[in-house]
């Protein structure tokens, strides 16, 4: 019995060295990722919530505790600039992800080619960088270029000008559904087509029609893509930046237009260095929330494949 | 009959939207600034696309050429290392039970989607203190971080089969041996996509150059155009458009010449 315990002792001691030689090794391999992210991920995060504790004026700061976000709490200005990704949120996602399912659904009915032809065009407007996007857009709706000038003068409103402030909301909608219809039908699309063809063969000899089954059958199975999808766009919906500021190029637009504009306007134009990383610190706590579920369900997925 | 009609008539238009502001970008190319505020959808006659370029090429002397530099190297070495990082660390994961494995997953898990809003301030902070804001390190540094490459970086190797590995062993390989010559080949196309996004998403950045540049020599192209300006500061449309189009020429050739690779994925590796 002695020599057991002594045995099953030594094989721990064993299984303990491997470990920590496994331990050191995989150190090894992590250790340029873990320099770099904590670097320029944990410092400055670590930063940002050290700064936000500050008050600040020009180049002094002292501490002042929460005091940062009681302003922000009260200030109005924060709040309001999520008039617009609330806007974004509550009509440019779900029709996004309407078109795009509708998109989907379409591609699927395709031939290869034609299918692939559509794809790849609708695809396009993905590829190119926001700001170029915005800055294009922006001279498109811009009175002094746009196309639609002659057409909107020929119906009567040759009085009301396209690219203002009140039709922003709206120019945005229009400029983000171009840039990301394509991908998020896409992205779709993919998901569509590893649904194994029991599920549609089964409801079809049930005597139902394509859409019925696209609704009834295939919409439930994508439930996951399409929650992590709209969750992916409303965290973009939270942080758009690129394009109003293009558009701000043109038209005149007030520094809270978002809550990214007024977190850049208040570091750098305001001077309000330590105010706008409490605000920054507050945007990234938002998206957080948001993106818990994504999160969750990758962590479960990664967690349980790993126990091989 | 009709149904299907409906149906192309609705995918034709669609893909006209799509497709139109790159022709109205196109033919904004051919013209002079009184020739785009003529608004037409034809290209401009006479043209003057060689007069576009030849002013960008010269404007300010051959800055353009420094933010095309400028974005190739941003975007070709931070993806590289990047990705590359990213692939050691997912090698660590895939062949070792390491100390602080789970933890340290969430932990890349939880930080995989970190706005840039709220680290770019402190970086800022943070590399003024170091003496290095506006220069290319400035934006180099931040992009060999990619998080989220990291977590799909451990999906791809996870789907590299243990014989692979366990075969290597058996052979006397040493670890180092084992991940260049045999784990690398094997993770290829996943290295391929992760690095396009990657670069993609270095070429596209905006907001970082934004914050820590502030001279020209040292931008991006994504930056640089939107500085050019007149002499009294007023932005020229059409040159601005030219520039644009050759902001987006190398993104498109790479989409065009590497479709296969560039097929999104959301959170999960097929």
């Amino acid at each position: 019995m002695k020599s057991e315990m002594t045995m099953g002792r030594m094989r721990n001691k064993k299984k303990m060295g491997k470990k920590m030689i496994a331990s050191i090794k995989a150190y090894l391999f992590l250790a340029p990722f873990l320099l770099f992210f904590s670097a320029m991920v944990i410092y400055p995060i670590s930063l940002g919530v050290k700064l936000s504790l500050y008050g600040q004026r020009g180049a002094r700061m002292w501490y002042i505790g929460f005091q940062n976000f009681v302003t922000i709490f009260q200030d109005a200005k924060f709040w309001e600039s999520f008039r617009i990704p609330l806007f974004l949120l509550t009509i440019q996602v779900p029709l996004l992800l309407f078109c795009a399912l509708l998109v989907a659904f379409l591609y699927e009915r395709m031939q290869k080619h034609r299918g692939a032809f559509y794809r790849f065009i609708y695809y396009l407007p993905n590829t190119i960088p926001g700001i170029v996007t915005g800055l294009i857009w922006s001279y498109i709706f811009s009175d002094s270029m746009s196309p639609f000038r002659s057409v909107i003068d020929s119906l009567g409103f040759s009085g009301i000008k396209i690219l203002t402030r009140q039709h922003l909301p709206l120019i945005l909608l229009v400029i983000i559904l171009w840039a990301f219809t394509g991908y998020t039908a896409f992205v779709i699309y993919s998901s569509l087509i590893s649904i194994p063809k029991e599920f549609s063969e089964q409801a079809q000899l049930d005597g139902a029609t394509f859409w019925q089954i696209a609704f009834k059958v295939k919409i439930p199975l994508l439930k996951g893509v399409i929650i992590t999808l709209f969750i992916f766009n409303a965290i973009g919906a939270i942080q758009v930046f690129n394009e109003p500021w293009m558009l701000g190029a043109l038209v005149v637009l007030p520094s809270n237009y978002t809550p990214a504009m007024y977190i850049y306007r208040s570091a750098f134009s305001e001077g309000r260095f330590t105010y706008a990383a409490a605000m920054g610190l507050i945007l990234a706590f938002i998206t957080f929330l948001f993106s818990l579920y994504i999160l969750r369900r990758a962590a479960k997925q990664m967690l349980t494949g790993e126990s091989r | 009959m009709r149904k299907r009609t409906l149906v192309t008539i609705f995918m034709v238009v669609l893909a006209l939207f799509f497709i139109f502001p790159f022709y109205w970008l196109i033919i904004g190319t051919t013209k002079n600034v009184s020739q785009l505020f003529q608004k037409s959808l034809l290209p401009g006659i006479p043209s003057h696309f060689l007069q576009n370029v030849n002013d960008v090429f010269t404007y300010e002397n051959g800055v353009f050429f420094h933010w095309l530099a400028n974005s190739f190297l941003y975007a070709v070495l931070g993806a590289l290392i990047a990705i590359f990082i990213a692939c050691m660390a997912g090698y660590a994961f895939r062949c070792y039970e390491f100390y602080g494995k789970k933890v340290l997953f969430i932990l890349i898990l939880g930080f995989a989607m970190v706005p840039v809003y709220a680290t770019t301030l402190p970086i800022f902070m943070f590399f003024r203190d170091l003496g290095l804001i506006n220069t290319r390190l400035a934006i180099l540094l931040p992009s060999f971080v990619n998080v989220f490459g990291v977590y799909l970086m451990v999906a791809y190797w996870n789907q590299v089969p243990e014989e692979i590995f366990n075969a290597a062993q058996i052979d006397g390989a040493n670890d180092l041996r084992i991940f260049f010559q045999v784990g690398l080949p094997n993770i290829i196309p996943g290295f391929i996509t992760q690095f396009l996004l990657s670069f993609v998403a270095i070429w596209n950045n905006f907001f970082l150059p934004l914050v820590v540049l502030n001279s020209r020599a040292k931008m991006p192209l994504v930056l640089g155009i939107t500085t050019i300006t007149d002499p009294q500061g007023f932005p020229v449309y059409n040159l601005t458009l030219t520039a644009s189009f050759f902001t987006i020429l190398p993104l498109l050739t790479l989409f065009v010449v590497l479709q296969k690779y560039f097929k999104p994925r959301l959170y999960t590796v097929q």
